[in-house]
């Protein structure tokens, strides 16, 4: 280890592990990074809906922790992070996170849900296990913490990737999709100008990439924004975008109003820029104007485009020519900041053969702009066109519609070589163009007019070269005549340079502008060239997008920026899987009747009606997830949405690593036969318990997927997923399935109104845990689930949704049976990013893929330094998962100690003002929640109300009340005005009341004079539509915390010093780790053990179930116990006095041997670890015949070799005696795998042993199911037997051994002359009546100690300070009560680790007079926190209670009062609500 | 009266240890957990008051003189259903395949005995004992028939012993025997998918009841000869026509003997599916789409669930899907490699255990009318001999056909002598245009 430790540690996993890990290690000194990959922390368990065995709603439970490590000042929490990489070693690790972008700024954003509103994405809700959808704006559920949104990206989508203009297409058509045209036109004419130009004539390259490719067409994504054209043209007002930035002196001179020039101005414009537009023609638009025809682009459209710009304050001056009528030069005087030249291609290309240019022989860009002139070009009767390309078709159809009758269309290409796109071919077709492929043109025939009257073509036999250079090759000795009038050549583009050359402007190589390629600018610094005379033709979308970086150069240039910087992004995609998706076919658009295309030039295409547009937006398959339709930006007035949030490294130090990522439910597709991907009413455990969840899909209203039916009849079927080497390769049991199983039947009969059948198929049951068989008979005996003994084949799909099963029962008999649903029980798989992680952070996985962890170092991985808990280590229930999670945090402390407290923040306070004898002068905020409160009731009418209350000096209202801001805000407000009570009237105490708590007293104002009005969550949410009712009832919540204010006093809380001492009451395995942890810590630890020896059961144990030698262990554990200087260590000896409440107790010690005076030790924490013993039973003959013997006695015969072992033919084990009994129904857990391993020893001794195990279930959970397998392989055969008729053993006169029983799968009794009988007998705790009564501690019906909540606190007694480890809470195994041991020093820690612990605050007091001494509080506390003594009355430790109220409602003398709910407190309240307030005497 | 078992600490398992020794991983068989997820899902179960489970637990016990000679055993037809979902993957069909050899041969049931004989009478391989001569005189016969009757197939072939032939066809004896002008509808696939193609004078009959019989000697003897055959012609593909079991028993056979080829042992499904993708088989549904005669397809245990798995399973859908159309297909439910096994394989439709099969066969009937199809396509002889006689025995109203029929029918070449098993309804329907052909040839 380096000498520098650092005292923090990091906790991968947000689950409850992670969480009770890092809450632990917080509140003992040590700074926490608690990284989690979701947006927020929870796990599992905050998906779940109830938890067994004692059926508490897990997010209710849960919910507090998530509370207090979001808001822990010493857990900094990292979500939508992942650990990168990590390096160093124990005490001192250097540790990469990457955390990805959440989009939404966790300080700004108030949770306040308004981007979901109005998200128009839904996407699945993984949360609720894709059962319903969420939007991609979204909170992973109500409780989650942080409380901040976020938004779910998966990159761009591959259509705003790949258009040119990067146009935010998914945005709109989400929006589309949701009726927002309006908002939809917007967000295109944030990119892009020319919705309707483009809906007509863009190629479309998005449609190329469109996802829907893969399943069938792409969406029509250009007839879309045409549609959003329509729409803004029908409506008769053109959108304008308004400009925001300031006005701007430069002027910038644009030449040409092509799409380039005119989208430059646009840009411009909304940058505060003067913009001339210097057009040579009569109109603007450029080629848009006279390259396109009427036909396809009709002119309204384009000049309702273009006039935009003029409304944004453009001009545009027609008929002046660039060269001639302007110059640089004159521009340069006339004061123009910069210049753009965008002129176009407006040159026809030259065939350059003899005679071109004879009459009858045109260039086809001059006859279109002849055409869009209005001119009726003279053309003959039969036109030959030139050329493969579009501008070609668009050449040959307008001859066409100047009366043409026959066109004939002739290039150098193949049909499938035309560089015309596929739809204008047809186009062409449709309007009786004859195509002619593969022929050049050779020479012009000439009539005696000297008019052409034809060509002669050769064949061309290749066009492009092997690099797909175009260079035509012909063979002239095929050639061919085609006669005509007229020939239109229509084969390229040039540019008109007159007037450019001379300017001394730059020209390229092939004839075109010359330009920086990203920032278009041309030699001539304030000189940029764009559009087609720069880059070649291209379309009015790729001039779209040159303008756009050439205002953005011009911007740059003028500010004097760096012009490249940043200029260059990489527009990368991910597709999402489309394996499932349903094929939807691509709505047709309408067209003009080809024949009534003729001789006009009206629009052919109809584009799409509202109908047909929202059914196509329908096809979009949210590719990016979000859309990027920028509509949560607007309506997050917090201001907290950023889109352009980039992923961010993060480098820290940390002296331990615990992980805690969890599990995966397994994913039961592949198991075909069990019809889950192809039914809906066959649905997983997990996605069950969200069925059922009140924050579920069908809000716990149990329904079939199918057709949201209530359910009749519904199947569980177990072990999918776990216990299979054929289907998945999981073959261990995933140790939850029986129990969760159980509950959800009870659960599932709970939400139904009518009478539920509920059957579990299983192959064993395993409630092995604390109080699982007894709920587990409740659930068979009075809530009749039926509990069948079969794994079922195969689930078949039957009639109305129904399904069937077919299964065979235990005695063979084949029962057919149908249920309206069935789930499966799936199994706990390891996380593959898990394992991934495991491979940064160097730790060994086992054969499963779960962290490998040995019996004895139950939570310590492979690498020194990083530990593991949860479901990570191995499948586990919560309580495992908790009690583990501390046990990691006390390994992870333990060479820590030495800087605890070194990294941790306290909070400086300033001194609390005394208010004493001060009227009350009350503060009231009044909170707007953006538009949730605001936008319902009438605030500034609630605030003014305030303002007549009674007591009220100050009253105001925020947008947010809790954002930072304001909360700075209201500090000095208290500050300067001497309010000395504040009431804020907003969302939920649930969820702000500390924080606004913690405000106030930060302002020196006692936390406790705060109260506050719940006017959102129980107010303008539910009634919104009465916004009248609901200013009112504001009013009237308003009035009443205001009412209770004016009695609300300051609560001060005392501290009391902590005595740094932890008495361990048990000297065995859990009570000796339980002392050397403590010790480890630097606490002392004082030992009793009432025997003579260290060791407890451990004395008796070979090896673990994981064969480990335990002899070595535990002497190297009793060595380190005795020679540790702070470890004390008190044999023969007993408790025999305690008194004290947490941090402060006094405990008497006596010698059971010696007659000595007590010894008198203090301590902060008292920890029972008084373990437990081998029943001895009283069944099976025990004790009458030395081949009877239980599992202790066997290990100890096999140690000494006893030859009644070695030689037996017949070995016989009898599992649950005195287990699983009606006195006794707890399951000692122990036993089954320990006859596994016992009877595995017996088969290697000799393989040829008739080994029997005689179970009622075999419970090997975990990864004690490799035991099982390896027994039965070993030839171990298995018999179950019921409980009702369990075996029967008897000796004959000569002592003969005979056992008999039956065969449930046969039903035949099977007999035999065992030679050797093992009883796995029960794991009973010590007798220990006397001390648990000294410490007040409680016992169930069994003698196990009872812990505080056997979910989240299996190591707390409800008394504060106490904990317990080992046996005398329930049998387990070593690893696990070594486990134990460890959370019980952690939990310790955290109140031994304090100088000082605070106590007081909302508690009950009692008014001594008054007390009557009837026990009422004694008998209804359910932390038997009261007591009567000495005093003669009533006493409640401050420290102890939990101010729950109980007592002091149930206080008949009324003597018991709970602070900050006094009776006159509630009293005044409830006054407030049903009088008109009037001013109180105080 | 049930009878108690005694357990006796020297008594051993023999015929567990054995079978044990046999299998790879000794077959999983002790692994066995008792869930009973074979015994549900078997339509065996009940027969003999005897299911997979109880069968494993008393071998697992060691009661051999009980399992010695058990007619359950002929009962099973090893189609593996209960293997498939088994979580320990225990090798049952393997067990009972043991099992049969636990009967003396000549006391196995007669049917299969005579058949697996009457195979090993010549090199034939015939269960049916045709001689090579006979097989050789029916097909030309055939042959002839064709090229004079039915206009456009006057150069037919089917090649016996043609060297180098890319496929080599095994021929079911059944329809040399007894219906011999089924065989002309696969020649006219083969030819028109330009298929090189022949038949061996020996070890041309694709069936091995000596597998059934659990005669593993002959089952070798018989699949070598065969494969033996198609190696000497030259061939590349062993070529099974429409039969699970004797394609199960080629290439199984192959497999368990370490017969020596280089041949791909291919089932029929494979190429026509690969022939109509390549264009070489134009068929369609037009025949079927005013008609809309419905169809169910059976997945054949020994062709899916046992060799070639679920992909075959896809392009068996794929192939009835093109000739009968898409919405003409309906899927019995469970299928593919979860299907139940009919009743017909295993050589039960040979071995005298009438009754049982019937009862066995209940799942396979109700399968078949809960899709409400009139036609069961069944690429097996066993799968369409036992599904006819179920609708027989059911008074039911469902056809069997080969998809060889089907197919030719789509490709309208069936003529009108092979539709023997088409209902009156399909006996007009795409008949040949009299007079010409038109093909691609």
């Amino acid at each position: 280890m380096t000498s520098e430790i650092t005292g923090a540690v990091l906790v991968v996993g947000g689950g409850i592990a992670g969480i009770q890990a890092s809450l632990d290690l917080a509140n003992s000194g040590y700074l926490v990074h608690l990284v989690e990959s979701k947006p927020a922390i929870g796990g599992v368990m905050a998906q779940l809906d109830k938890t067994f065995p004692t059926n508490d709603c897990a997010m209710c439970v849960i919910s507090p922790k998530l509370v207090e490590a979001g808001r822990h000042l010493n857990i900094n929490l990292h979500t939508l992070t992942e650990v990168e990489s990590i390096s160093g070693e124990a005490g001192n690790f250097t540790v990469n996170l990457l955390q990805h972008p959440r989009y939404v700024s966790l300080d700004k954003c108030t949770s306040c849900g308004e981007c979901a509103k109005v998200c128009p994405v839904d996407t699945k809700n993984d949360f609720d296990e894709g059962l319903r959808d969420r939007k991609a704006a979204y909170k992973l559920y109500p409780q989650g913490m942080p409380g901040a949104f976020a938004i779910s990206k998966r990159g761009t989508a591959p259509c705003k990737a790949t258009c040119p203009a990067h146009v935010s297409i998914q945005g709109y058509i989400a929006l589309i999709r949701d009726g927002r045209y309006e908002q939809a036109l917007k967000l295109f004419k944030q990119e892009h100008p020319f919705p309707g130009i483009c809906g007509r004539v863009c190629h479309h390259p998005c449609e190329g990439e469109c996802t829907r490719n893969d399943v069938d067409q792409p969406l029509a994504i250009r007839e879309l924004h045409r549609f959003l054209a329509d729409c803004e043209k029908n409506s008769g007002t053109f959108y304008t975008p308004g400009i925001t930035a300031e006005k701007r002196a430069e002027k910038v001179a644009i030449i040409g109003s092509g799409p380039a020039g005119v989208t430059a101005a646009y840009q411009l414009l909304q940058m505060g820029y003067s913009v001339t537009i210097f057009e040579k023609q009569a109109e603007p638009g450029g080629m848009m104007r006279y390259g396109i025809p009427e036909y396809r682009l009709p002119r309204d459209i384009l000049a309702g485009e273009i006039k935009v710009i003029q409304d944004m304050g453009a001009e545009i001056k027609c008929g002046v020519s660039f060269g001639r009528d302007i110059t640089l030069e004159s521009l340069k005087k006339d004061g123009y900041a910069a210049t753009f030249l965008a002129i176009g291609l407006h040159g026809g290309r030259r065939l350059g053969v003899e005679n071109e240019d004879i009459a009858g022989v045109l260039q086809g860009v001059d006859f279109l702009r002849e055409s869009a002139m209005g001119k009726k070009p003279e053309i003959g009767n039969d036109v030959i066109v030139v050329g493969g390309g579009n501008v070609a078709i668009d050449v040959a159809l307008t001859a066409k519609r100047h009366g043409a009758e026959n066109v004939t269309l002739l290039c150098l290409e193949s049909r499938e070589e035309m560089p015309a796109w596929e739809h204008e071919i047809e186009e062409a077709l449709e309007g009786d163009i004859t195509i002619v492929n593969s022929f050049g043109p050779k020479s012009f025939f000439i009539d005696k007019d000297q008019r052409v009257s034809g060509i002669e073509f050769k064949t061309c036999t290749k066009v492009f070269d092997e690099n797909g250079r175009f260079n035509p090759q012909y063979d002239e000795q095929v050639c061919r005549p085609f006669f005509c009038d007229t020939v239109i050549i229509s084969i390229g583009q040039s540019t008109n340079l007159d007037g450019i050359r001379e300017q001394g402007i730059a020209i390229s190589r092939p004839g075109g502008l010359e330009a920086d390629s990203v920032t278009f600018q041309t030699p001539i610094d304030w000189v940029f060239a764009g559009g087609d005379a720069f880059y070649g033709p291209k379309s009015v979308v790729d001039a779209v997008a040159c303008g756009k970086e050439v205002a953005e150069s011009i911007h740059r240039f003028i500010n004097g920026l760096d012009l490249r910087e940043g200029r260059e992004k990489n527009w990368e995609f991910v597709r999402p899987e489309t394996f499932n998706e349903v094929k939807k076919d691509r709505v047709k658009v309408n067209c003009l009747d080809p024949k009534a295309r003729e001789c006009n030039f009206l629009e052919v295409s109809y584009g799409y009606n509202e109908a047909e547009a929202k059914s196509e937006a329908d096809r979009c398959l949210n590719c990016g997830i979000c859309s990027e339709c920028y509509q949560c930006v607007d309506a997050c007035l917090a201001k907290a949405v950023d889109h352009g949030m980039k992923p961010a490294v993060q480098t820290i130090q940390v002296g331990s690593v615990i992980l805690a990522p969890g599990f995966e439910a397994f994913d039961p597709t592949a198991h075909e036969n069990y019809s889950y991907a192809s039914h809906p009413n066959v649905v997983t455990s997990l996605e069950f318990e969200r069925l059922l969840s009140a924050s579920g899909p069908c809000q716990g209203h149990l329904v079939r997927p199918s057709d949201q039916r209530e359910p009749d009849r519904i199947a569980w079927l177990q072990c999918v997923g776990s216990r299979d080497i054929n289907q998945c390769d999981h073959s261990y049991c995933s140790s939850v399935c029986c129990m969760y199983a159980a509950k959800q039947t009870v659960i599932a009969k709970e939400h139904s109104a009518k009478p539920l059948d509920t059957a579990v198929f299983y192959m064993d049951m395993r409630t092995f845990g604390k109080d699982f068989d007894r709920y587990l008979t409740r659930a068979r005996d009075e809530k009749d689930v039926r509990f069948v003994r079969s794994r079922v084949h195969s689930v078949e799909p039957g009639a109305d949704g129904m399904l069937n099963l077919r299964y065979v029962t235990e005695a063979g008999g084949i029962i057919e049976e149908s249920f309206d649903m069935v789930v499966l029980s799936v199994g706990l798989s390891p996380v593959k990013e898990a394992v991934q992680l495991a491979d940064r952070m160097g730790i060994e996985l086992n054969s499963h893929s779960f962290a490998k962890t040995s019996d004895l170092l139950p939570v310590a991985s492979s690498r020194d330094g990083v530990y593991v808990c949860g479901a990570f280590q191995g499948p586990k229930d919560i309580p495992q998962s908790v009690m583990e999670a501390s046990a990691a945090a006390a390994a992870a402390a333990r060479n820590l100690a030495s800087v605890r407290g070194s990294l941790v923040r306290a909070k400086e306070l300033p001194p609390e003002l005394d208010i004493t004898g001060q009227p009350p002068r009350i503060g009231v905020f009044v909170c707007n929640c953006g538009i949730n409160i605001g936008g319902v009731a009438d605030v500034p009418a609630i605030r003014e109300y305030a303002r007549s209350l009674p007591y009220v000096v100050h009253v105001e209202d925020n947008l947010f009340t809790c954002s930072q801001d304001t909360q700075d805000k209201m500090k000095a407000v208290i500050r300067e005005t001497g309010i000395n009570r504040v009431v804020v009237a907003s969302c939920s105490p649930r969820t702000h009341e500390p924080l606004f708590q913690e405000t106030i007293r930060e302002a020196g104002l006692n936390q406790y004079l705060f109260e506050m009005a719940n006017i959102r969550d129980q107010n303008t949410w539910i009634h919104m539509d009465d916004p009248v009712g609901a200013t009112e009832k504001a009013k009237d919540l308003v009035r009443m915390a205001v009412a209770k204010a004016v009695y609300v006093e300051p609560l001060h809380q005392v501290s009391l010093p902590v005595k740094p001492a932890g008495l361990v009451v048990g000297g065995g395995v859990a009570g000796m780790e339980v002392a050397l942890g403590i010790a480890q810590q630097g606490c002392h630890a004082y030992l009793v053990e009432r025997g003579d020896t260290l060791g407890g059961n451990a004395r008796m144990l070979g090896e673990t179930w994981q064969g480990e030698k335990v002899a070595p262990y535990l002497q190297s554990l009793i060595r380190q116990v005795e020679d540790h200087p702070m470890v004390h260590v008190f044999m023969n000896s007993e408790v025999f006095e305690t008194t004290g409440i947490i941090g402060n107790f006094t405990t008497h010690l006596r010698s059971l041997t010696q007659e000595a005076p007590d010894t008198v030790v203090d301590h902060g924490a008292t920890i029972l670890a008084t373990g437990g013993h081998e029943y001895k039973p009283t069944e099976y003959l025990y004790g009458q015949h030395r081949e009877i013997m239980t599992h202790l006695d066997f290990d100890a015969s096999l140690e000494k070799s006893d030859p009644a072992i070695l030689n037996a033919g017949i070995a016989v084990f009898i599992q649950c005696v005195g287990s699983r009994t009606e006195t006794r129904p707890s399951c000692s857990k122990v036993c089954c795998t320990h006859s596994l391993k016992s009877a595995i020893k017996l088969k290697k001794i000799n393989p040829d042993m008739k080994v029997f195990v005689l179970n009622r279930d075999v419970r090997s959970y975990g990864f004690r199911e490799d035991l099982y397998k390896e027994a039965r392989k070993a030839g171990v055969l298995f018999i179950r037997y019921d409980v009702k008729q369990p075996p029967e053993l008897v000796a004959d006169n000569d002592g003969r051994l005979m056992l008999t029983v039956l065969d449930p799968i046969l039903g035949r009794s099977l007999d035999m002359h065992p030679d050797l009988v093992v009883l796995a007998s029960a794991v009973l705790p010590n007798e220990n009546r006397a001390l648990f009564e000294l410490f007040k501690v409680p016992v169930n019906a069994e003698g196990f100690l009872v812990e505080a909540h056997s979910k989240l606190r299996p190591v707390d007694f409800s008394s504060e300070g106490i904990f317990m480890a080992g046996l005398a809470h329930y049998p387990k195994s070593l690893d696990e009560s070594i486990a134990q041991s460890q959370a019980a020093v952690s939990r310790a820690m955290t109140i031994l680790s304090k100088p000082e612990i605070w106590v007081g605050g909302v508690v009950a007091t009692v008014e001594e007079g008054r007390c009557a001494v009837c026990l009422t509080c004694v008998r209804v506390c359910p932390y038997g926190v009261p007591h009567i003594r000495h005093e003669g009355h009533a006493v409640i430790e401050p420290a102890e209670c939990h101010g729950c109220g109980i007592c002091a409602s149930e206080c008949p003398g009324k003597a018991i009062s709970l602070q900050h709910f006094t009776d006159r407190q509630i009293v005044a309240k409830t006054d407030a609500l049903f009088s008109a307030p009037a001013t109180p005497a105080v | 009266m049930v009878v108690a078992i005694h357990l006796e600490r020297n008594k051993k398992s023999d015929f567990m240890d054995k079978v044990k020794d046999i299998l790879p991983d000794g077959g999983n068989l002790s692994l066995c957990l008792t869930c009973g997820a074979c015994a549900s899902g078997c339509p065996a179960s009940g027969l003999e008051d005897m299911d997979p489970r109880k069968f494993i637990r008393m071998v697992a016990y060691g009661l051999d003189d009980e399992i010695t000679e058990h007619p359950w055993v002929w009962m099973c037809t090893m189609c593996g259903r209960c293997m498939y979902v088994c979580p320990m993957k225990i090798n049952i069909p393997a067990l009972i395949f043991e099992g049969r050899k636990l009967w003396p041969r000549e006391k196995r049931p007669k049917g299969i005995l005579g058949s697996c004989d009457m195979a090993l009478r010549n090199m034939s391989c015939a269960a049916t004992g045709v001689s090579e001569e006979d097989f050789r005189f029916v097909v030309e016969d055939v042959l002839q028939e064709v090229r004079d009757t039915q206009p456009g197939w006057e150069d037919l072939q089917a090649p016996i012993d043609k060297q180098d032939a890319h496929f080599f066809v095994s021929q079911n004896s059944r329809e040399p025997v007894k219906e011999p002008e089924e065989m002309a509808p696969l020649w006219k696939i083969l030819h028109l998918a330009g298929a090189s193609w022949t038949y061996g004078s020996q070890g041309w009959a694709g069936e091995n009841y000596c597998m059934f019989l659990a005669d593993e000697e002959n089952w070798k003897k018989i699949a070598t000869t065969t494969i033996e055959k198609a190696n000497s012609l030259g061939c590349k593909v062993y070529l099974n026509t429409e039969c699970g079991h004797s394609t199960y028993s080629v290439w199984m056979g192959q497999k368990k003997f370490g017969i020596a080829t280089d041949l791909e042992i291919a089932p029929m499904v494979k190429y026509y599916a690969q022939w109509i993708r390549e264009g070489k088989l134009k068929v369609n549904a037009d025949w079927n789409r005013d008609l809309k005669i419905q169809f169910t397809v059976q997945d054949p245990c020994n062709h899916v669930r046992k060799s070639f798995g679920d992909p075959l399973a896809e392009e068996l859908r794929y192939v009835v899907k093109a000739i009968v159309g898409e919405e003409n297909m309906i899927d019995m439910v469970p299928n593919r490699s979860n299907n139940y096994c009919c009743g017909g394989g295993g050589g039960f439709l040979q071995n005298g255990y009438k009754e049982a099969r019937f009862y066995y066969g209940r799942m396979k009937h109700e399968q078949v009318m809960a899709t409400r199809a009139s036609y069961v396509i069944t690429p097996c002889h066993n799968c369409h001999a036992q599904i006819e006689d179920l609708a027989a025995h059911h008074g039911a109203s469902y056809r069997t056909v080969h998809l060889w029929t089907i197919i030719a029918l789509s490709l309208g070449i069936l003529a009108e002598n092979e539709r023997i098993y088409l209902g009156p309804e399909l006996q007009e329907v795409n008949l040949p245009q009299k007079g010409e052909r038109d093909d691609d040839k």
